[in-house]
């Protein structure tokens, strides 16, 4: 075989090994950390870094940064890292880069529970625990009716989507219904379909944490048939895998990654969605590290969208000099996923 | 059922002679004890569509064995059967003296590798990531967790030479090296039985001889048994000491190529007219294809049982 040519691998420059990048992503999980810390109104960063730095400063100022801004920081790093991870793992298990827990029926499904439970005064802000129950009930629901609504097409990533769509759109109607019905939880509950990291405190941390790392841990130990169901499921099957049963446990641990994510920040558009395409080109094909890279991605990208969002109300509320204005996270990371997701799109006919 | 089979088999001997029909093949160690394969009035079928009718068959360790026949005969489903990927309507095969389809997925592999005709792209995977996958079989999805490469994944990259372009994307390949790297992640299953699904469809003639003499060589060294199915019987007849033609879910012959390569097993298993002659250096048959049977001839040949 003449073409036997083995030419040497080309020297690996430090910044592509697979730890360095881990590293610098690493670092910038700490950097939006901080400017999540910074950005927010009330404190001034001063103010912030007396607290941070042994105390000190005012007890007011205290009291928002340790009791409001770092849980809220932390809600959004781990949620961004279960949306993160469960989309990659959706759209490996399901080998279709379109899919993603919002459009495979998982978190209209989890808004229609956590809303549902609070129109019916099951649970509230002020009860989490309810909320994640609710939203894990919501979201195995909306994986169900698609896959029963798939049948037997669930082989093809393009009905599947189309069917996807279908289940999410007729969630959201059902959301809209208890939403009229129960008109006077309104307020809190429409931070559910748009996404909010306000006013998240230490109970929502508690809560959401050792779920995250349960189920993260969980998706992780499955990358092999993760990484075999990308390869097709004849492939698969030839190569030893169940593939029926392999899907199964990757779509649970979406599901519960993605029903906890949503408990506690609502709906963040578009996260689960381009996070494992960002993840799969900066980490490549070898889940093993890209599931913990797509986790540190979702950290840093919900974070970021967050003190992006924080910072531009307040800009916002100059330029417009309106009393009070709160963007939320869930606004931007939808505006910004959008015109990603039209370059993917684009990327995708391209290739065919 | 047993009783329609035997009809049929009965009835498909009278209608062609001199062609092994019968279920233990003809002079072939189909009852010798080194069996690995061994099919057993094995049908499959799709609502309102027989696929295989009562297929017999035996295949030993280390025989080389092509199957031909038509699209559509059931080729690709007898091997998705005898590697347990598919669950017989009646009739089984044996692996081994194990009923393939009630073997776990992940045991059947470690007997069986099976390559498909075709398999998807796979956005971002190098070579050396799609041929380790091959490994899942033997060492489950923790196992795989560890190490990333070890000496089978290295030797089977080595076996198709592949080794030179191992971290470049999958994507990225033309048609005969993506077929030459599935052909090793087959390989990476280190499975003594190994199922080609037209391993040279789509390659041009330059890579089909690199693939088929890559089978041949690794079955000398490895003592490998491989069924393939081929679509060109001249490389069937020149690669293969066996081999066996499927037309319409029945056995129509099965032996050596000398034996069986002929302008009847043509017209009748093929459905073209053509001729047959030695090649003179290697001593193989060697067919002259020339025109395919006009659907009247096709007719008159067939022995349909309604």
């Amino acid at each position: 075989m003449s073409v036997l040519e083995v030419a040497p691998a080309p020297p690996r420059r430090a910044w592509r090994s697979p730890a360095a990048r881990m590293g610098a992503l690493a670092v910038l999980v700490c950097a939006v950390a901080c400017a999540d810390l910074f950005a927010g109104r009330g404190v001034t960063g001063e103010g912030v870094r007396a607290v941070l730095l042994g105390g000190g400063g005012d007890p007011m100022a205290e009291h928002i940064v340790l009791q409001l801004r770092l849980p809220r920081m932390l809600v959004a790093l781990v949620a961004g890292a279960s949306l993160g991870v469960a989309g990659l793992v959706l759209q490996s298990a399901l080998r279709n880069p379109l899919a993603g827990p919002e459009v495979t029926g998982v978190t209209p499904g989890a808004v229609l529970g956590a809303v549902a439970a609070t129109g019916l005064g099951l649970a509230g802000w002020d009860s989490p625990t309810a909320v994640v129950v609710a939203a894990c009930l919501g979201g195995f629901a909306g994986a169900g009716l698609l896959w029963l609504l798939a049948g037997r097409e669930k082989g093809d990533p393009e009905q599947t989507a189309v069917y996807g769509v279908l289940v999410s759109a007729v969630l959201a109607g059902l959301t809209a219904v208890v939403l009229l019905v129960a008109p006077g939880e309104l307020g809190s509950v429409v931070q559910w379909l748009i996404g909010s990291t306000e006013g998240r405190v230490w109970q929502h941390w508690h809560l959401l944490w050792p779920w995250a790392a349960v189920w993260g841990a969980a998706a992780w130990l499955l990358s092999a048939p993760l990484t075999l169901l990308r390869c097709g499921d004849e492939q698969a099957s030839a190569a030893g895998l169940d593939a029926g049963r392999g899907r199964a446990a990757a779509l649970v641990c979406a599901v519960a990654l993605t029903a906890g994510a949503v408990s506690a920040v609502g709906a963040l558009g578009f996260v689960g969605l381009l996070v494992p395409h960002l993840a799969l080109a900066v980490f490549g094909a070898d889940l093993r590290i890209t599931l913990p890279g797509a986790a540190l991605l979702g950290a840093v990208v919900v974070c970021g969208a967050d003190a992006a969002a924080q910072l531009l109300s307040r800009l916002l509320v100059v330029a417009l000099d309106a009393d009070r204005l709160t963007l939320p996270v869930g606004a931007l990371t939808t505006f910004v996923g959008a015109g990603l997701l039209l370059i993917v799109a684009r990327r995708r006919t391209d290739e065919r | 059922m047993a009783a329609r089979t035997r009809d049929v088999t009965t009835h498909g001997e009278d209608g062609k002679k001199g062609m092994a029909d019968t279920p233990d093949g003809r002079g072939h160690p189909a009852g010798a004890p080194d069996v690995v394969v061994r099919a057993e009035r094995l049908s499959f079928g799709y609502p309102g569509r027989e696929v295989l009718r009562g297929i017999d068959l035996s295949i030993g360790a280390g025989e080389l064995v092509a199957l031909i026949g038509l699209n559509g005969c059931g080729k690709s489903t007898f091997l998705k059967l005898a590697a347990g990927l598919l669950t017989p309507s009646d009739g089984r095969v044996l692996l081994d003296g194990d009923d393939a389809a009630r073997l776990p997925r992940r045991a059947a592999a470690r007997r069986v590798a099976l390559l498909h005709q075709s398999a998807p792209a796979v956005p971002a995977l190098t070579v050396r990531q799609l041929v380790r996958q091959g490994r899942y079989a033997t060492r489950g999805p923790l196992g795989m967790l560890r190490d990333s490469d070890d000496e089978v994944t290295t030797r089977a990259l080595a076996d198709v030479g592949v080794t030179g372009w191992a971290d470049r994307p999958v994507d990225a390949l033309s048609g005969g090296e993506r077929q030459r790297v599935r052909l090793a992640m087959a390989l990476a299953q280190d499975a003594p039985v190994l199922f080609l699904d037209e391993p040279t469809t789509y390659l041009d003639l330059r890579h089909q001889l690199e693939v088929l003499q890559t089978v041949v060589r690794l079955r000398a060294e490895r003592r490998l048994t491989v069924v393939m199915v081929l679509h060109d019987l001249n490389h069937a007849a020149r690669f293969a000491d066996r081999i066996v033609a499927l037309r319409e879910g029945r056995i129509a012959a099965d032996g050596p190529p000398g034996e069986v390569v002929t302008e009847r097993l043509l017209a009748e298993v093929l459905g073209v007219q053509g001729r047959v002659g030695i090649d003179a250096e290697g001593g193989w048959p060697v067919c002259y294809p020339d025109h395919p049977l006009d659907p009247l001839q096709l007719l008159r040949n067939e022995n349909h049982i309604h």
